[in-house]
């Protein structure tokens, strides 16, 4: 099994309140599936999400990924995961404003060890150009469309080649034909073998996946 | 490594230019540290250097002797005390002139006196010195002639005048064989002195010159002189001749113990020394009140880089979502902190070099000799102190940075 999850709890602590967003999570997914996580806000789903992507760690409960128990690992152990075998997406696209679309796309490969510049220069180029973005390598993020950032965000979570991509409402702020194009670019992201969650709480976005996991009040039902 | 410091630098040259008023108002403290540093430094070497080359005016190989005591490598105490000693007598130097190795030797009393001709007034110094004075001082006559013995002994009333005075007074005309009034009495000049110029704090062409016995009698009516100089054949027979005047002075004094010494020998190089150690103790000091400022600056750094990462959590959240290290994270802010500090020093250090470099244009315009040095120690030592600010007022605020966990910085608005 790809992902395991066993039982995994998450408690925010704000102050003294503790306020429970997973209660018990239990999750398998394969090796190659396309699932989508559904729920409405604060169903926990982002949580989960985050816990899944090695962003923050469970309370309680068990993660295996890959058959890995990876609640013993360090930050660093965690940080190299991240980089190698996790790619991600995000509503708000958190592109980094002032540099180019290239230099945002090669940010991973910055903290990655075994990188060869040039060769992943050219593996972002010809990533860019499958999804459409041949002529704006070198402007900035915020001098092209929402759906184009999306895309350029989805070729940053690709560089590194990761067998994961999760993806946290990746068409929340895109209207529907935007959307439509990048639903359409993690379908062919799936055919090419990668392992894809997406969170949404769209019916229409959820329904590219095999699978849709829905969530209430930090459980699975 | 290096592709990650050319983009983590071009990203800090392009946040910090986009709040260019925010970021120089912050790192001005800084500025204005290592500027007065670079200032106060250089300052005090053309300080230095002005005063060693004019003390080298004054002429080489001198050693005088000051009356009091002094402990060994400190200034005489006649130089701290309100109270004229009088332990040196004219009797003292007439003993000292057969001493072997010098060329000449002459004593000296100073003060003031007022000066008239026709109907002009003038507060002037005088030196009452011995015929020797033109050997020891290595100076000379432009008109007429100098004093002699003769004149000395007789404490005749005849005086010889700074070349600035005799200008003053005289113009164009003659001033030998005039009399003038001086402290109301008539004196005969006999010469005009050579220009000379400012040499320390003197101004020697503004002084007259009386035989020393018609100084110390007619005009101060004193017993004892204030100082005697001698000048050395060479350098090498000054400790020898040092030596020799201890003994002599000790044996009229009637002196059994170093210890009591009344009086105290200083030759030209003791007296630099002496000048250095107390210059560097005062530059030391101003540059410490600089540091003051520096640690100011610093604080200021600290300051905005705090407000830096704050501004930035959602940057840093992304950047260890796509797999960067705590310590990646640490590394990028303390590049931004030392690279502020840095360019902060760079600025201070240009404006410091500014601010002596007019100095000494000025300085030299108002005559004084004032030369233009550039402390490269200290522009070096500056930017190392710029270095040290960036990573020391940097840490806090780089580590905090480095802390966050991925989740907690992503969802931070």
């Amino acid at each position: 099994m790809f992902i395991k999850l066993i039982d995994v709890k998450k408690d925010y602590l704000s102050g003294k309140v503790v306020t429970p967003a997973l209660r018990g999570v239990n999750l398998e997914i394969k090796r190659g599936e396309f699932v989508a996580i559904v729920g409405s806000s604060g169903s926990g789903k982002s949580t989960l999400m985050h816990i899944i992507g090695l962003l923050d760690k469970p309370t309680a409960g068990k993660y295996l990924l890959s058959n890995k128990d990876v609640s013993s690992l360090s930050d660093d152990q965690l940080a190299y995961l991240r980089n190698e075998k996790i790619g991600f997406v995000f509503q708000s696209f958190n592109l980094l404003p002032k540099i180019s679309v290239l230099d945002n796309v090669l940010l991973p490969t910055l903290y990655s060890k075994e990188t060869n510049h040039s060769k992943a220069k050219k593996e972002a180029i010809s990533l860019l150009e499958k999804v459409g973005l041949k002529e704006k390598i070198t402007v900035k993020p915020n001098e092209i469309s929402g759906g184009e950032q999306q895309r350029v965000a989805i070729v940053r979570a690709l560089i590194n080649n990761p067998d994961l991509v999760l993806a946290d409402e990746p068409t929340g702020n895109l209207d529907s034909k935007s959307s439509k194009v990048i639903m359409e670019i993690f379908s062919k992201i799936h055919q090419e073998g990668k392992t894809i969650i997406i969170v949404t709480h769209e019916d229409n976005i959820a329904k590219y996946a095999q699978r849709i996991v829905t969530m209430k009040d930090g459980k699975i039902i | 490594m290096l592709k990650t410091f050319l983009l983590n630098l071009k990203l800090f040259l392009l946040y910090s230019s986009s709040h260019k008023l925010r970021t120089f108002l912050t790192t001005l403290g800084l500025i204005i540290g290592i500027g007065s540093l670079v200032l106060i430094v250089s300052l005090g070497n053309s300080a230095q250097k002005s005063i060693a080359v004019q003390m080298q005016k004054l002429g080489t190989n001198l050693i005088t002797i000051l009356p009091g005591g002094s402990e060994e490598g400190k200034p005489a105490s006649q130089l701290f005390s309100s109270q004229e000693i009088t332990t040196l007598k004219y009797e003292d130097a007439q003993a000292l002139k057969d001493t072997p190795g010098i060329v000449a030797l002459t004593a000296y009393v100073r003060g003031t006196v007022v000066l008239n001709y026709l109907n002009k007034t003038k507060n002037v110094l005088f030196s009452g010195v011995e015929p020797e004075y033109l050997l020891v001082e290595n100076t000379q006559i432009e008109k007429g002639r100098f004093f002699n013995e003769d004149e000395n002994e007789s404490m005749a009333k005849v005086v010889v005048l700074g070349w600035q005075i005799a200008k003053d007074l005289f113009q164009r005309s003659d001033p030998l064989g005039k009399k003038i009034k001086i402290n109301n009495q008539n004196f005969k000049i006999i010469g005009v002195m050579k220009k000379r110029g400012k040499i320390m704090f003197f101004d020697y062409d503004k002084e007259i010159f009386l035989p020393l016995k018609t100084a110390q009698k007619i005009i101060l009516g004193i017993d004892h002189i204030n100082f005697i100089r001698a000048k050395a054949v060479n350098e090498k027979l000054i400790p020898l001749i040092s030596t020799y005047f201890k003994k002599t002075l000790r044996y009229r004094h009637r002196i059994t113990e170093a210890k009591k010494d009344d009086f105290t020998i200083k030759d030209s190089q003791q007296m630099l020394d002496i000048f250095y150690k107390t210059t560097n103790t005062l530059k030391l000091f101003l540059a410490i009140i600089a540091s003051v400022s520096l640690l100011v600056g610093g604080i200021g750094i600290a300051n905005v880089m705090y407000v830096i990462v704050d501004e930035r959590i959602r940057e840093i959240g992304l950047r260890k979502a796509v797999g960067a290290k705590n310590s990646d994270i640490l590394y990028q802010f303390l590049l931004e902190s030392i690279i502020l500090t840095l360019i902060g020093g760079v600025i201070g250090i240009f404006l410091g070099i500014l601010a002596e470099f007019l100095i000494s244009v000025i300085a030299n315009r108002f005559g004084l000799l004032w030369p233009f040095i550039i402390s490269w120690p200290s522009i070096f030592i500056s930017l190392f102190v710029s270095f040290l600010i960036g990573l020391f007022f940097g840490f806090l605020p780089a580590r905090k940075a480095s802390q966050f966990s991925p989740a907690q910085a992503m969802r931070y608005e």
